[in-house]
Parts: C-alpha cells; structure tokens; sequence
C-alpha cells in the first residue's frame, strides 16, 4: 500500500483495479486517430489563441509605435525608442528592483515560515484540524485581504498598528505612510495569505521522505535537527522550487492588495514593476511605453514558465519511479 | 423662468406604459429607434422636436445614455433624483460611479477605443479633461441650437463663478467648450473649534501669541500650532495629532496640496504658462528654482510635525481620520463638510468644526524679500463632458442632460439632498441658501460657503494648477518628489531638482 | 508502520523544542485567525464604535475590542440598498460560467493531449501554461478592445469569457494530467464492445469525475476572486462581489463596517468550498505539480 499514499494521480485511485498496468498511454499500439484528437483539442486552443494570441500580437504592435491618444491620429512608428527609453528611466529599473525585493521578501518569509509549521505540523496530533484552519486565508480574495489589512494598519483605528505600538516594535507613527514598514506592511499581507500554500506543499512533500532512511538516520543517533537537514531537507527541495516559482509569478501576476493599501506608495517605496505598469498603461495613458514594460514581464513570466516546465516534469517523474519500485 | 413643463413632473408613467405610448408616437412620426454602443438606444423625433418646448425636452423620448462618473456627492444626488429628468424627458440615464481612477482607466480605454460606451463623461479638468479633451464634443454647437431646451440662464462665463467655465471646459485653445462646470470641490481648512478654545492658554504660554485660526494664520504658524498639539498628544493622547494633508497613494490631491502652498508664497508657479488655458507644450519647469526649494523646506517642516499618517491618507482616508478625531486640522474639500457634520459618523460634528481659508503663505519664506503672500486655494472641478464619438443624436441627448445636470434647479436639489458644490452664481442667492450658512443648518456644505465663495476662489487666493496632456503623470512625477523630501530620502533642493528633471524629461526638454 | 517501533529517548533539547514548537503554532494560529476574527467583529460594529482602540501599552483594555452593541445593519444596507443580491448572483453565474466552459473545453482538450502524440506537443503545453501566468496588467488593453468590439464589456458572458482566459489553461493543464493516469485499455476495451469513441470518452470521464468537480470548485474560487478583470471587462453591467466592495470606498467616507460586513459574504462561502476541496487544494494551487 505504500505506493498508494503517494500516489500521484487521484484518478488512477478511482481505476485501482486495473493499476497494474502502466498508466503511460505511448506504451499502446491502437490509438485513436490523430483528427479526432485533433477535433476534440480544436474549441479550447481556438478560444485560447483567440485570448492571447491576438493580444500578444497588439501588445508586440503597441512596443513598436508611439501609440496616440488624440482622435483620429494614426499612430507613429517608434522602432525601438519605447524600449530605449526605458533605458533611461529610473522608475523602470527601481521598479525592477523593488519587485526582487519585495518578492525576495515574501519568499523567505513565506519558506521560513511555512517549513516550520509543516515539520510542526506533520504526524501531530491536531494536523488535520490545524491545516484546516491554517489554509483559511487563501481562500479571500486578495482585494478583500488589501482591505482588511488596510483596517488593520490604520493609524487611528487599527488594531495591528495598536499592537505594533505597544510592544514597541513600530516607532514610527505610521505603517503604510512609513517607506519602511510599508513595504513590510504588504509583504506581511502576502505572507498571511500564501504561507498556507507553502506549509501545505511542504507537507505533501514530507510525506514522501522515506521512512527508511530517517529511521536509519535515527538509529545512527542522528537527532531531530541533523535528520531534517540532511534527510528531509534534501527531499523537499523539488517542492520548494515550485513553490518559490509558483509564488514568485503570483507576485507579479496579482497585485491587487498593493494597489489598494499603498497604491506604490510612500515614496514609491513599494512601486513594484507591474504597479508601476499599472500607472504607465492606465493612468498617464502611454500605452507604447506600457506596452514596452509588459513586454519585459512577459519574457520573465514565459523564463519562469520554462523553468517550470523543466521542474514539473523531473521531479514528479523522479518521485514516481521512486515510489513504485 | 426656466422652461421645464411643469406638468412634466408631476406626470409619472409606467416605464411599460411609456414604451407602448412612445413607441407609438415614435412610429407615427417617422423617427427609428436604433440601439446603439454598450445598452444605448437612441429614438429621435426630429420634428416633433419644433412644436412645443415641452417637446424640444421629450424629443429624445425613450433614448438611453450612460454617464460614467466619479464616487462623489453630486454623482450621487443626481443619481437619486435621476428620475425627475426621466419624467422630464423621458430619457434613460444609467449612472455608473466609480473611484476616480477607475473612472480614469475606463474613460481612458472608451475614448481611445472610439466607441462611445460612455456618451457622457465626469469630466475632472486635470486626470480627465487635460489628456482627453481633443475627445469631447464642442458644448458651443449646441448651446446655440434652438431645438435644443436651452438653460434661460445660458452657459456664458458669468453666470458660472470666475474661472470655472475656464478651468474645466477650454483646454489649449480658446473657442471649443468641452465641459460644463458640474461639481467644484475647494480646498479649505477645517479645525476643531472647541480643541482650539480648550487649549489656547497653554499655547500662548508656549508660544506667545492666541491659539486661533484665522485668514491671517500662515503656513508658519501651522509649524507652531501644529508642533503644539504633536506635544499635547504625546503626553495626552486623546488631544489629537495637529495637522494633516493627503499625500497618500493618488498623486492628484498631493500635487494639489504642494502645489498650494508653493502658490502662496510669491504665488510660485510650475510653469509659465496662462492656467485658464493650458498648454500642450509648457516648456520648462520651475521647480527647482530658489522660491521652491524655500518652500519645499517649509512644507517638510510642516510634514514633520504632521499626522504621522500624512503620506497614506487621501482626501477620504484623511477625513475619516479627522471625524474620528484623530487630528484637529485637516485642509480638505468643502464637499466633506457633510460627512463632517453628521453626528452619526463624525466626533467633530455639532458646532465643534469651524471653516476657513487655507493658510497664507510666510513672508519669511518668501525668496525676494517681498511681501506677497496669498491664502492660496485650489479646487478639483469637474465637469460633464459629451463623447465626441457618439452619433449626433445621442449628443444632443446627452447635451440635453448636461444641461439639466449643470442647470440652477438640480444644483439646488443636490445641495439640499446629500451636499452639493454649486458652480452656478445664482444658487447663492437662494434665500433658503444665505440662511443656511448659519448652524443650525440644513445644507452643512453651506458651512464652507463663506470661506468658500466669498474668498477663496476670488483672485488672488485662487491658483488653478496647469493644464497639461500629461498631467498625471505630471501629478504623479510631483507626489514622488514631495514625498520623497518628506520622507527623509531626499532633501528639499534634490527633491525639486528631482521633480525638474523628471518634468523636463516628459517634455522633451 | 515503522516509524512508530523507533525509540524516542527524552532529551532536554527534545523537550525544548516541544515547548517551542507548540508557542509557534500558538502563535501561528493567532497570526491566522486575528484579522479573520476582527474582521467578523467589525462587520457587526457601527462606525465609531469600530473607531474604538485601547490606549498604545494598554493590553488590559482589549476587551474594547467586544465591548458593542452588535448591529446587523451593514449587512442589510448591503443587501437592501447596495444591491449586493445582485452582485452575489453575478459573481455567482461568472463563475460557475467559466468553471463549465473551461472544465468541459478543458476536458476534451486535456483528453486529446493526453492521448496524441506529436511534434510540438511540449511547446503547445508550454503555450497553454504561459496563457495562464501572463500579468493581467499586461494584456488588458487589448483584451479590452477585443471584448469591446464583441459587445462583451460589461456582460455576463463577457465576464465569463474573460475568467476562462485564465481558468481554461489551467483545467487542460490539471486535467491532462488526471487522463495520463487513467490507462488506454478501458477505451480500448469500451470500443471493443461496440462504443464509439466518444462513448468511450464519456465512458472514461466517471474516473476522472471527483477530480473534476474538484476542479470545477477551484475555477469558481479562482473567477470568485478576481478583481482586475472583473472592473475592467465587467463594470456596469455585470458587477461582482469584489468589484461591490472596493466600490464602498466611497465619496466622503470609507465605508468600513459595510467593507468589512462584504468581506466576510465574499469570503465564507469560498472558505466552506475551500474545506470541501481540502484534499485537491494543493495539487490544483501548484497547476499538478504536486500532489498530496
């Protein structure tokens, strides 16, 4: 039964009867004829060429031109200039540079944070109830959380600011007005929310740890610190790397509380590039330059995506070879 | 008098009931009805138009506009009584409302896209008017058009207070109207009254002159009384903080906050350019000139004694902290008197606020040595503009809102209903108006009015900001330097050196 | 079970990190459940009671915090005034809307590239996965001018279609994955005895069906929660709840009881869906890559 704890598909639970044969489909003769297969994938890859290609392509045609706002102008042909003056804007490169920081930030406290409450967490007793619990967060939407952390860190009436006071850990009179605390205002924001996921992830994957080699780890004298580093640490690290990918595209993918607790704000202290995106595309209304930054977080976003893939496929593999032998 | 049917009002008719008779009618005269952009429908009646004025009103009968505006009291007085236009014309007006940077980013892409989703606009002069006045339709065409239901006040520049027409409807040129004048919001310092009377022994005992605020009171002065309640606070907390403005994350009302003080000494500008009009090409800035770089240090040195919550807060933000009575000074918009003034929500209600003037500019901090120094004051005014991408039907209809909006009568009702700004002349001679400036009150806006009105949009005090296509990011470009000084990352001469740069290099200097 | 044979010896260092761990999780559970719980109590409280904060340094005054008298007016002013019936119903049919079309499109896509095998195919599933983790901000503009020119801005089925833009890739991606592992024969067996194809497509879709509704939920989770395509594509006509609530930021005040009060109707019922889910949550926030 051991393979079945671990066992990667829900569905293949559902046919276990018949587990014995290997679930990889390339390993049949008879397959179904490629225009039917075809058939059957066509509506979806339509509909989504349909909202992405197309926008890609305005995006792409946007970069190139000084897009105008007055009526009835055409737009100009730019080359390059959108690209090159970016160049030369601080704000880009600061924006750039926040957005590391801030997900830097976020990251770490979110893999600190929520390894050690799944090592806590794993075998205990309450696992069940307390992951329940724990896992709330994620399911609000962020614009509410942005909201409610708002309310929170208000200066007059929050309950957090209160609390930062009187232990005396904030000096300063405000946390979203301080460049600072700002800037850990939101990361804390995310953390509350995602760090959940993290645990959650890291849990699936001490499940895997084989029992084997701790014990065996055990029985050398090892103790509880050695035996999660060189054991369970080593194991875990395929999860952590998606879930550091995963969260750092969620970081720029959704920005929402930023937008709604500081705005960038103070003092662009929490600017990260896509808020700043946001200011360029909607509210100066420069859709070429805008274009131009979105350009450049996509090509982040598709070099993440790639290393994803390359991730996604290893170690699931490697775990599933493992578990079935 | 003013033409509106009288029996119009007082005709109310099931909307069923409505399409079946207009539709009716509609066929009779040989108009069509055509849906067109995002739920509009337009149904003319050219003819009909000419037999009556109640006919020039109903001639669009059956048609339905979107008016795309901002979350702001007159938006939603007039969406409360928007059924009295109804009944009056028999046109369909959905009201959507947004937070104005929503309002931005959809006015924004709905312009550009030239498709006339939003066929009326909140147009605000500087985030809306400024880039996008090229898109809305020249208001004189129709103002002189006599199948239109024409105000019998007329739009001309008197009947509107000074500058107004100037300020949110000419952009660039002189000729073309793009808004009328709809909503003004005027910056004014609202204190607490009874916190000043409280403790003005002990201020005079720290400093050495009265603790009250009055037209005289400069931005130095703010220094001192401001500095004052910082320290009461610290050994008392329930005295609150001295003084606060909005630097928070919408770079308008910071801009606007800088920008007014900056005016009130020697009446700075950023630009050398005629504010009534603005320019497509202001040239260089003045940032970072010696008068500026004097102010900037002042406005830091107020900032640091500030609420310490000063870059957060915007205008609703600051004034939810001030009806919590978290500070005891807040420079806001007339506008919010309402909400200052309802016991409900608001500790500093019943008596306890008083409105004035923003402070004067210090002659200390003035760099020629002269003594001009202003009450400066600005406002944020919004107009309604018409998309000029809209058929000319749905113009004229939408004209025929415009004018209703904007007319004597529905200023009136949204000042007596959730609190309006008036910009038209006559509303102040409302007898019930005049009364209304003395507690109790029936119209807390009318509180400001004397503050307001009579002096601060009169010239001198008055600086209306530079018109510009890019002026948010202008805003924008101002807020991050202003807060950056204020913050402590940048002293007053790179903050202004900064903004300069910036604002050079936007321009193409 | 092994494990459980090992002898656990008590040591000082072991008993320490008891103690800790247990303060950590104290102190992660209050860290978790504050705002949440502060959040409910707001949502109940009028606006000067909800003003109401112990003095800096005072720990003994929290009880400010209970100390009201509870009112259920926001959420009637909610409902009554603010029309959040409405908006509920919207982000309701927006959701489960997208959930159907990109688990049904998603289904037969992520079958078909179960089964096919061709040149490409990995580029094609990169594809359908960058789809997925594109910035929003990014393509709005145009997005909008497509949407715009089909008359979707502001629709039901505009909103619908914009939440699949992001749902869609991610049930063809999931439920690819849940075909990989239902093995060939079936169909093949299925087609033996006289199916068509498609029956046998039918056939195959009970065995991957609890991962589907799973799957279904967490589309609705995911259309439920979004704010940036549903202000932009959806306003006006199709509002929904977090587009309603950022909406009471209003003229002269925040409306901080009435947030707070949409807060917890926006979030309870994706936290209830969330339990119901509980063990598809982690495979389907880390697009399948892992499993629990």
């Amino acid at each position: 039964m051991a393979a079945n704890i671990a066992d990667i598909g829900v569905a293949s639970e559902a046919v276990r009867g018949v587990r014995t044969i290997d679930h990889h489909p390339e390993s049949f003769n008879h397959r179904p004829p490629r225009y039917y297969l075809l058939w059957l994938m066509l509506p979806a890859i339509l509909l989504l060429a349909a909202i992405s290609l197309y926008p890609l392509v305005w995006l792409i045609y946007m970069t190139l031109h000084e897009v105008q706002l007055a009526p009835g102008k055409s737009d100009v042909w730019a080359g390059i200039d959108n690209f090159s003056r970016l160049a030369s804007d601080k704000k880009f490169a600061r924006g750039w540079l926040t957005l590391f920081k801030y997900s830097a930030l976020c990251l770490s406290v979110e893999i600190g944070l929520g390894v050690l409450v799944a090592v806590i967490l794993n075998n205990n007793r309450f696992e069940k109830i307390l992951v329940t619990i724990f896992l709330m967060p994620m399911m609000m939407a962020p614009v509410i959380a942005g909201f409610l952390y708002m309310f929170l860190y208000n200066g007059t009436f929050g309950w957090y600011f209160w609390l930062l006071q009187s232990i005396g850990l904030l000096e300063s009179g405000s946390i979203l007005g301080n460049k600072f605390w700002a800037m850990f205002a939101i990361v804390a924001t995310d953390v509350w929310q995602w760090t959940p996921l993290i645990a959650l992830i890291t849990l699936a994957g001490l499940k895997r740890v084989p029992q084997e080699q701790l014990e065996a780890h055990m029985v050398d004298g090892a103790g509880p610190f050695r035996n999660f580093f060189s054991v369970a640490l080593p194991n875990l690290y395929p999860f952590l790397l998606i879930a550091i990918l995963l969260r750092f595209m969620d970081n720029f993918r959704f920005i929402d509380h930023i937008l709604i607790m500081t705005g960038g704000g103070p003092a662009n202290a929490t600017k990260i590039l896509p808020t700043y995106l946001f200011d360029v595309s909607f509210k100066f209304f420069e859709l070429g330059r805008g274009a131009a930054i979105a350009f450049t977080l996509l090509l982040l976003t598709i070099l993440l995506g790639l290393a994803l893939t390359i991730v996604f496929e290893d170690p699931t593999r490697k775990l599933r070879t493992e578990r079935e032998d | 008098m003013f033409s509106m049917p009288k029996k119009a009002l007082y005709k109310p008719i099931s909307r069923r009931k409505f399409l079946e008779l207009g539709g009716g009618v509609a066929t009779a005269l040989g108009a069509g009805s055509i849906a067109v952009g995002m739920n509009s429908v337009i149904t003319r009646r050219p003819v009909y138009a000419y037999s009556s004025d109640e006919a020039k009103w109903r001639q669009y009968e059956g048609s339905k506009l979107v008016f795309m505006s901002e979350n702001t009291p007159p938006s939603f007085a007039i969406r409360d009584n928007i059924q009295a236009f109804y009944d009056l014309t028999g046109i369909e007006v959905e009201i959507l409302t947004d937070g104005l940077p929503t309002v931005q980013q959809k006015v924004g892409i709905d312009l550009r896209s030239g498709q006339a989703d939003y066929h009326l606009n909140y147009v605000q002069d500087k985030p809306i008017g400024s880039p996008f006045a090229d898109f809305y339709a020249d208001l004189n065409e129709f103002t002189v058009d006599d199948t239109l239901p024409l105000d019998p006040q007329g739009y001309g520049d008197d009947v509107w207070f000074e500058n107004y027409l100037d300020a949110c409807g000419v952009y660039y040129e002189r000729g073309p109207i793009r808004a009328f004048p709809y909503d003004c919001a005027v910056s004014c310092t609202f204190y607490r009254q009874d916190l000043f009377e409280q403790l003005t022994k002990d201020f005079e005992a720290d400093y050495g002159y009265r603790l009250e605020f009055t037209d005289e009171t400069t931005y130095k002065d703010m220094v001192d009384i401001t500095e004052f309640f910082g320290k009461m606070h610290e050994r008392d907390s329930s005295i609150p903080y001295g003084y606060a403005q909005h630097h928070g994350s919408f770079g308008w009302t910071t801009q606007l906050d800088i920008q007014r003080h900056m005016y009130a000494q020697n009446q700075w500008l950023d630009f050398a350019v005629d504010d009534t009009l603005g320019s497509k090409n202001p040239g260089p800035t003045n940032w970072g000139d010696a008068q500026s770089v004097k102010a900037m240090e002042g406005y830091k040195a107020l900032a640091d004694v500030s609420h310490p919550d000063n870059l957060t807060n915007g205008t609703l933000e600051l004034n939810t902290v001030y009806a919590a009575g978290g500070v005891a000074m807040q420079i806001q918009y007339h506008e919010f008197a309402a909400s200052v003034e309802d016991a409900e929500q608001s500790v500093a209600a019943g008596g306890k606020t008083a409105y004035a003037m923003g402070p004067k500019g210090a002659v200390e901090w003035n760099t020629d040595g002269g003594d001009n120094v202003v009450n400066a004051t600005n406002c944020g005014i919004g107009g309604i503009g018409i998309n000029a991408g809209a058929s000319m039907d749905l113009q004229r209809a939408a004209f025929i809102f415009a004018s209703w909006a904007c007319s004597h009568e529905t200023q009136l009702m949204v000042l007596q209903g959730v609190g309006g700004t008036p910009t038209r002349k006559s509303v102040l001679e409302v007898p019930e108006v005049k009364e209304a400036r003395n507690r109790p009150t029936t119209m807390p806006n009318a509180l400001t009015f004397e503050a307001v009105y009579d002096k601060g949009i009169r010239s001198p005090n008055m600086v209306l900001g530079p018109k510009l296509p890019k002026s948010n990011e202008y805003h924008e470009i101002v807020r991050v330097g202003t807060q950056q000084c204020i913050a402590g990352e940048l002293s007053a001469q790179e903050a202004c050196d900064s903004i300069k740069d910036e604002l050079n290099a936007i321009h193409d200097i | 079970m092994a494990s459980r044979e090992i002898v656990r010896y008590r040591s000082p260092l072991r008993t320490a990190l008891q103690g800790l761990s247990i303060l950590f999780l104290i102190f992660f559970f209050v860290w978790t459940v504050l705002p949440l719980l502060i959040m409910v109590v707001s949502s109940f409280k009028d606006l000067l009671d909800a003003f109401q904060l112990p003095e800096v340094g005072d720990f003994g005054g929290v009880g400010v915090m209970f100390d009201f008298k509870p009112t259920g007016a926001h959420y009637v002013e909610l409902f009554t005034e603010k029309h959040f019936g409405v908006y509920l119903r919207n982000s309701l049919i927006a959701s489960l809307g997208s959930a159907a079309v990109s688990v049904s499109l998603g289904s037969m896509a992520a079958y078909a590239l179960s089964r096919a095998e061709f040149r490409g195919k990995r580029d094609l599933l990169f594809w359908i996965i960058s789809t997925r983790m594109a910035p929003v901000v990014a393509v709005m503009v145009p997005l909008y001018v497509i949407f715009r020119s089909s008359g979707l801005v502001g629709t039901l089925p505009g909103l619908i279609l914009a939440y699949t833009t992001f749902n869609l890739p991610f049930a063809i991606w999931i439920l690819k994955g849940f075909f990989d592992n239902v093995p060939y024969a079936i169909e093949e067996a299925a087609q033996c005895d006289g199916c068509t194809r498609w029956q046998a497509f039918r056939l195959i879709i009970p065995l991957v069906a609890p991962g589907i509704g799973a799957f279904i939920v967490l589309c609705v989770l995911f259309g439920w929660n979004d704010f940036l395509f549903a202000s932009i594509i959806g306003s006006g006509g199709a509002k929904t709840l977090p587009v309603a609530t950022a909406e009471l930021v209003q003229p002269v005040k925040i409306q901080w009881g009435m947030i707070m009060a949409a807060g917890v109707v926006t979030t309870v019922p994706m936290m209830f869906l969330g339990l119901l889910i509980r063990r598809y949550l982690v495979a389907g926030l880390t697009m399948g890559a892992v499993r629990e």
